[in-house]
């Protein structure tokens, strides 16, 4: 057993590499050369993680991948627990099917971020997606339960047919947000078009949200400045239809005197 | 054994394993955290007849405190299971719940032994309340007419907490006794994992097992050391001394207590004071032992 497994990417792959089912959760149990002699899709044609990466430590369920992912899809889809943390940005389906664990990426990943395998009633039904970068459309699109927090913004049907869970942007949510949300949370700290399905309840400081953004700042680092953590909030309750719980919350200023020093 | 012309009796106190909770209580200011604090911990001096001990261990700036609010951390003690799930619910429904802006955590998240004290509270929204997981816990958004209340579900049972920790302050008067026992007070405050359930710390009403005099009480005046009893029954207490005040301590850990009792113990040889001595039942009732010398530094 090491410390952790580090994966780094000898070369950009030249056709699109599809890395579903290679999660910290497996990594656990494995040799380096186990771990090596994982299926991954390069294109159509399988290979093996050892002929794209540099497999370095065994017996791990703290999986570190270096190096430049971005067009990689699939990466951290049906983790059930760990951690994988991304030294960049990745592609499509980041933690698609995702049920536990920590996926952490530090740059920008693409569509579907939390998303569903293809005809799935569900998105993620666990676990914490973190991206510090931006996202895609239809980020947390039918999730179940869990959590996707981005540093940036995310594109538009945002949480579309949300059943539960959180899906947080600092950045600006791109349109149709929350289409069809059951009962998760939206919560836009950096603007937000709120559909017209949605009804206003209040303006409060949702100590939730509070709670949440100071977890994932003093866990992860995640960069939320104080000032926004004590912010105030509007509610809207929807989406339009039954059960019609679920809530976009967006930020509208500081509470207690704070001033935003950053984001 | 003397410390500062203060006799240390060569005894022990006895006190008994419990069960042992800790809430942390956040509020957008201390005001409001102190608030509910001190009402969570209301009338919870002894288990006799509160069904709980319950203290304020100490203050928690944002910096301490899971949503970086200015809060509170109080102790809560019972003497099985059952009755700390139950006080636990009862209490943090009817004093943070009800309270402005405060919110509700668990203090002792590595303890593996876990309580779901505020899952129940949860209908109080009346199935307008929302459950939100964060970091692996599960929260209750509870919605109340100023927003929303925070509560998190479960909460961590220390098994090893240790109730009945004390000392006996024998002094000359009311004035070096009282004196003594503040300053014992002021020394513990704020130490980890250590109440002083009684008001302001201290009490003097100690107690014997059982009574002479009526059937079916649990326990009855120390008469030993009740220094208008000296004529009257076998006393305890030594020449010149005409006022006795105990300190009575809860800790998460037989180390807590230890440690507590050694500050305050040295806090209290002052002026006045002659003798400091403990309360045990002989030795056969409570698991831990907390005998004096040893605890201040003299060989058994």
């Amino acid at each position: 057993m090491s410390d952790g497994v580090v994966l780094t990417v000898r070369a950009r792959p030249d056709a699109r590499l599809d890395l579903t089912g290679v999660t910290p959760d497996r990594c656990a149990n494995l040799s380096a050369s186990e771990i090596a002699g994982l299926p991954v899709w390069l294109g159509a044609t399988e290979a093996r993680v050892g002929d794209i990466f540099d497999v370095r430590g065994e017996r791990s369920a703290r999986v570190e991948i270096k190096g430049d992912l971005g067009d990689a899809c699939g990466v951290g889809a049906r983790m059930t627990g760990g951690l994988l943390h991304v030294h960049g940005s990745v592609g499509d389906d980041a933690g698609q099917a995702m049920a536990g664990g920590v996926l952490r990426v530090d740059g920008h990943a693409g569509e579907r971020l939390g998303g569903g395998l293809p005809g799935a009633a569900r998105g993620m039904t666990g676990g914490e997606i973190v991206v510090f970068g931006s996202a895609g459309g239809s980020a947390g699109a039918l999730m179940r339960r869990g959590l996707v927090a981005v540093a940036g913004g995310v594109g538009a049907c945002a949480g579309r047919g949300m059943m539960a869970g959180t899906l947080l942007a600092l950045g600006p949510v791109g349109e149709l947000p929350g289409v069809g949300n059951k009962r998760g949370s939206i919560i836009a700290a950096g603007g937000v078009a709120v559909p017209a399905s949605y009804r206003f309840a209040c303006a409060y400081e949702p100590p939730h949200v509070r709670l949440l953004l100071t977890s994932l700042r003093r866990r992860l680092g995640f960069p939320c400045d104080p000032g926004l953590v004590a912010g105030r909030f509007d509610r809207y309750c929807g989406d339009a239809g039954e059960p019609g719980k679920g809530e976009i919350l967006v930020w509208t200023g500081y509470a207690n005197g704070h001033e935003r020093t950053s984001r | 054994m003397e410390i500062r012309g203060v006799f240390i009796e060569d005894t022990f106190a006895e006190a008994f394993a419990m069960r042992a909770a800790r809430v942390v209580i956040t509020a957008r200011t201390m005001k409001w955290a102190r608030a509910a604090a001190l009402k969570l911990t209301g009338f919870a001096t002894s288990v006799i007849a509160c069904k709980c001990e319950a203290a304020i261990e100490r203050e928690l700036t944002p910096d301490e405190t899971p949503d970086a609010r200015p809060g509170v951390s109080a102790l809560l003690f019972t003497m099985d299971t059952d009755s700390l799930g139950k006080r636990l619910t009862e209490r943090i429904g009817q004093t943070v719940l009800t309270c402005p802006t405060a919110s509700c955590f668990d203090g002792l998240p590595d303890v593996p032994d876990r309580l779901p004290a505020a899952r129940a509270l949860r209908t109080f929204g009346d199935r307008f309340q929302i459950s939100k997981v964060v970091n692996g816990e599960r929260y209750w958004r509870v919605p109340v007419m100023e927003g929303e209340c925070l509560l998190q579900e479960s909460f961590g049972m220390q098994k090893q907490g240790v109730g009945g920790g004390n000392f006996l302050i024998l002094a000359q008067d009311i004035d070096a006794a009282l004196d003594a026992a503040e300053a014992a007070v002021a020394a513990i405050d704020g130490m980890p994992g250590v109440i002083l359930p009684f008001p302001g710390g201290v009490v003097r009403s100690g107690s014997k097992i059982g009574s002479r005099g009526y059937k079916g009480m649990i326990a009855s005046t120390n008469d030993a050391y009740c220094p208008t009893l000296r004529p009257f029954t076998a006393t305890a207490l030594p020449d010149g001394v005409n006022a006795v005040l105990e300190l009575v301590l809860d800790g998460l850990s037989p180390d807590a207590i230890s440690a507590a009792m050694r500050a305050g113990i040295d806090a209290a040889c002052r002026p006045g004071v002659r003798a400091i001595s403990a309360g045990n039942y002989g030795g056969k009732l409570g698991p831990h032992h907390f005998h004096l010398r040893q605890i201040m530094g003299a060989p058994v």
